[in-house]
């Protein structure tokens, strides 16, 4: 049976979300996505002042808060994230983006301590947090890949045969055929590059062109370096593959930030990375595949 | 164990590029019943806003009225008003995208979906040495644009069109619809 693909977009999440799918009752199971998307923006925005992560800034330094199970998930994911790249992912990088004006301020959070990094983000039982001194988390840089793969799980739970989950270039695909994945181009945004064909998986990406802003006169982007408190800008785009889309999302930061160390990151997470970017010798542009997954990925 | 990536060099990628897509999700019709699948009847309301009208919105939202002019629909059921439907364009550096804002008896935001996404060409295409390094052989469907063009990996256009889109046009109800 060859039903019509229902395909939808919604703003969300500070992006276009679009969730597509074949199959019977396909538009209950897209809606259903869309509310697991909903929920998660409503639990992990940084600019609402209702959401876990706002809670968790406000009062974390000082008493113990109980958040969404969801956002423990996600929090220990990140942990699990910094560990394994000794610190290039960090998620309490949030005041130097709100510096940078890519994050609100809010005058309610406490100063963060400029000694505060991942490690100072304590997890109890029971969906319980706690931070040694005040920082401000967020979790831009895993809660969309996290929101995807709730998607997907709505989707495949509503019994659809192949769906699809993109948000703002956080993809995620399941069903019998295989897409062509495009990436793109890092100077002109609106030239599209197909990288891969993708059937079950996750797909990734991180560059800084649509986001640049200038501060000080400088181009910079909202990808930070956890160890220098820097903004990384140049024209490079990061892609990575990977078997769920959070560990995609993250991943792409660590490649971002130290594309040397991130060999074994990948690895042990099963990953890939895809890197556009140019030759600083000769000026041409090249696309560069990290060590394929050992277990194919189309 | 400390491992480098070993970063293969792909000699070309699988089919050119292409510049810029477009994707229509929803029709008027399709978008309207969406949005208020209980309603009886849509009834078209077309209103031409006067500079006064002009002038409270942008102070309002804080937005420039572009066109002084609003799409509006009245959404009955049972000869009782249901709400309002509100088709809307923003246009961004890249972007091009028609939206629709669905809004209660009362104005609160009922929900939103997007109709059509559509992105400009810029001067993408000027590099001719560049794109030529990309055309090769090409693997599996053929891509159209308009039709294949389905996972865009990467930094899509964020919202805060949209989100000031529907700021203008909550300011616009309050100014002339409520």
């Amino acid at each position: 049976m060859n039903l019509a693909e229902i395909r939808r977009a919604r703003p969300l999440l500070g992006t276009l979300v679009e969730i597509a799918a074949h199959g019977p009752d396909a538009e209950a199971a897209v809606a259903a996505a869309f509310r697991a998307v909903e929920q998660v923006h409503a639990l992990m925005s940084y600019h609402d002042p209702a959401s876990d992560v706002s809670r968790l800034n406000r009062e974390a330094a000082a008493r113990t808060v109980t958040v969404h199970p969801w956002t423990w998930q996600v929090l220990h994911a990140a942990r699990e994230f910094s560990l394994a790249s000794d610190g290039l992912f960090d998620i309490t990088v949030a005041p130097a983006l709100t510096r940078l004006g890519y994050l609100p301020r809010h005058a309610d959070f406490p100063r963060a301590s400029s000694r505060a990094d991942w490690r100072s983000i304590e997890l109890l039982p029971r969906h319980q947090v706690r931070f040694a001194c005040p920082l401000h988390i967020d979790l831009g840089g895993i809660a969309k890949g996290f929101a995807v793969d709730r998607a997907i799980e709505a989707l495949q739970a509503g019994g659809v045969t192949s769906a699809r989950v993109n948000a703002g270039g956080d993809l995620r695909r399941f069903g019998p055929e295989r897409e062509t994945v495009h990436v793109r181009h890092p100077q002109w945004p609106t030239l599209l590059l197909p990288v891969i064909e993708l059937g079950e998986g996750a797909a990734a990406t991180s560059a800084s062109y649509f986001a640049l802003h200038r501060s000080g006169g400088l181009p910079c982007s909202p990808h930070i370096h956890p160890r220098t408190g820097r903004s990384l800008a140049g024209d490079l785009s990061v892609t990575v593959l990977a078997r769920d889309c959070m560990t995609a999302d993250a991943l792409t930061k660590v490649v971002l930030a130290d594309r040397h160390a991130a060999g074994a990151v990948l690895e042990r997470f099963g990953a890939r990375a895809l890197v556009i970017d140019r030759d600083n010798h000769t000026g041409a542009w090249r696309l560069r595949d990290s060590t394929p997954l050992r277990e194919s990925h189309a | 164990m400390h491992k480098e990536l070993i970063w293969l060099s792909l000699p070309a990628l699988a089919a050119p590029a292409l510049p810029a897509y477009a994707v229509q999700y929803l029709t008027l019709e399709q978008a309207q019943r969406a949005l208020f699948p209980e309603a009886a009847a849509f009834r078209e309301t077309r209103i031409l806003l006067t500079a006064e009208q002009r002038a409270a919105i942008e102070k309002a939202s804080r937005v420039r009225v572009r066109v002084p002019e609003l799409n509006a629909w009245r959404v009955e059921s049972a000869g009782k008003t249901l709400g309002w439907f509100l088709l809307d364009e923003v246009y961004g550096k890249h972007e091009f995208i028609t939206y629709a804002l669905a809004l209660d008896y009362s104005g609160a935001v009922r929900g939103i979906e997007i109709l059509d996404y559509r992105e400009t060409h810029g001067g993408e295409v000027r590099n001719a040495n560049w794109r030529a390094q990309f055309v090769g052989k090409r693997a599996g469907a053929p891509l159209e644009l308009d039709n294949d063009i389905k996972n865009i990996s990467g930094a899509t256009l964020s919202c805060k069109h949209i989100a000031d889109g529907v700021r203008r046009l909550l300011a616009s109800y309050e100014a002339v619809l409520k």
